[in-house]
């Protein structure tokens, strides 16, 4: 059985078959491995700290209680990496529906009648936004990608930060190759555009 | 090379570092354009951006946490292989020692087996004799039986008798019996009415 060092320069595939004999050590290692990039992934879709960790934690959970069902013909990080996304992606689709706003009484007559008693319920995350991206998420950057659509966001964290081959996100993601080109140029093309007004 | 400035999907070709058919018109272009060559350097530097962005690290303790709802589940074979792995002997001379045994008892094994398998009508004489004892036994069983219920002359019967006669009388026993139980239950529930 090999000691936490030796684990370390294993390949995920040696990993994955170590935690499918029930290898506790080879479980810690893969999430040492993963804990940062998922954790990553999922905070920068998400955009809530507390949150991030509450999600990586379920996608974490999913696959490592599922480790029986991994197949090796496909990469562990891609298995790992659809979960998150698929994760963050149904809690922000959940967000959306919980987010309600009332654009005034039906009985409001006047402009002004409308305006007194409109309202905007959001989710108390969004109001915790704003503090975090004032530190962590401050730059420029952060605050561009935060803008794009969760799935252009999704597609240039994985091509950018975790370095994935085009292949790699279609695979991930379960879209088609055309698709993702498609989404990775047009999250370049606006973020270009986002950070426009600061080389002016 | 082309006359005519570069499109989005053009400048992507460029960033992602094609190398098909048609991109060489395009660096082409980008050599002698000042205003393409522009908007590829901003482009880059939008790239370099986005891949150095940092990772960010959970809360200590995140792992714990994972592993706190990880049902870690050792298969069958798996932990048959760690069992048997606890019984290896650690040194050289030791394990030489146990494989030497091992080997030594499989041999005996084996000769034990193909003498056994070689002597077969040895084995089928044994069983046989051994099936006739566990018969006799349960005929004796079957007569006691039989003598408790029946008595000495109904054994004799069933003996002599032929099997339609045996069959007949064991009906007819059941059928005394039956109509016994259905007679006291409708004794007893004719005295628990009255009651």
């Amino acid at each position: 059985m090999p000691n936490p060092d030796e684990l370390a320069a294993l390949p995920d595939a040696d990993v994955v078959r170590l935690a499918q004999q029930g290898r506790e050590v080879a479980f810690r290692e893969l999430v040492r491995r993963y804990e940062r990039p998922v954790f990553s992934l999922v905070f920068r879709m998400v955009r809530d700290r507390e949150l991030a960790e509450d999600l990586s934690q379920d996608s974490f959970v999913k696959v490592l209680n599922h480790i029986d069902r991994y197949s090796p013909e496909f990469k562990f990080s891609s298995w790992l990496f659809k979960i998150a996304n698929n994760v963050a992606i149904d809690h922000l689709r959940r967000r959306r529906i919980d987010t309600i706003s009332m654009h005034g009484s039906p009985h409001a007559a006047t402009a002004s009648e409308i305006e007194a008693s409109t309202l905007d319920l959001e989710d108390d995350q969004e109001s915790a936004l704003d503090e975090l991206e004032s530190k962590e998420l401050g730059s420029a950057i952060e605050k561009a990608i935060a803008k794009l659509r969760p799935e252009y966001r999704a597609c240039i964290m994985l091509r950018h930060v975790e370095g994935r081959s085009y292949e790699e996100i279609a695979a991930t993601l379960d879209l088609p190759l055309g698709t993702v080109k498609t989404y990775i140029h047009r999250a370049r093309h606006e973020l270009r555009k986002a950070l426009e007004p600061l080389r002016e | 090379m082309q006359d005519r400035h570069l499109r989005p999907d053009e400048f992507e070709l460029l960033l992602d570092g094609e190398e098909g058919f048609g991109v060489a018109p395009l660096r082409a272009h980008v050599r002698s354009c000042t205003s393409c060559q522009a908007e590829l350097e901003e482009a880059r530097e939008l790239m370099v951006a986005l891949d150095t962005l940092p990772d960010f690290a959970p809360s200590a303790g995140f792992s714990d946490r994972v592993m706190s709802q990880v049902q870690v589940f050792e298969p069958w074979h798996a932990a048959a292989l760690t069992t048997a792995r606890q019984f290896v002997p650690k040194s050289r001379p030791a394990r030489v020692a146990a494989s030497f045994g091992a080997a030594a008892s499989a041999g005996l094994l084996t000769a034990a087996a193909t003498w056994a398998v070689a002597r077969a009508d040895i084995g089928f004489l044994l069983a046989q004799v051994g099936l006739e004892r566990v018969r006799d036994q349960v005929s004796a069983a079957f007569s006691d039986i039989v003598t408790t219920v029946l008595g000495q002359p109904g054994l004799d019967a069933m003996r002599t008798g032929t099997p339609e006669m045996t069959a007949v009388a064991v009906g007819g026993f059941v059928a005394v019996v039956g109509m016994g139980v259905v007679g006291l239950r409708a004794l007893a529930t004719s005295t628990r009415r009255a009651r």
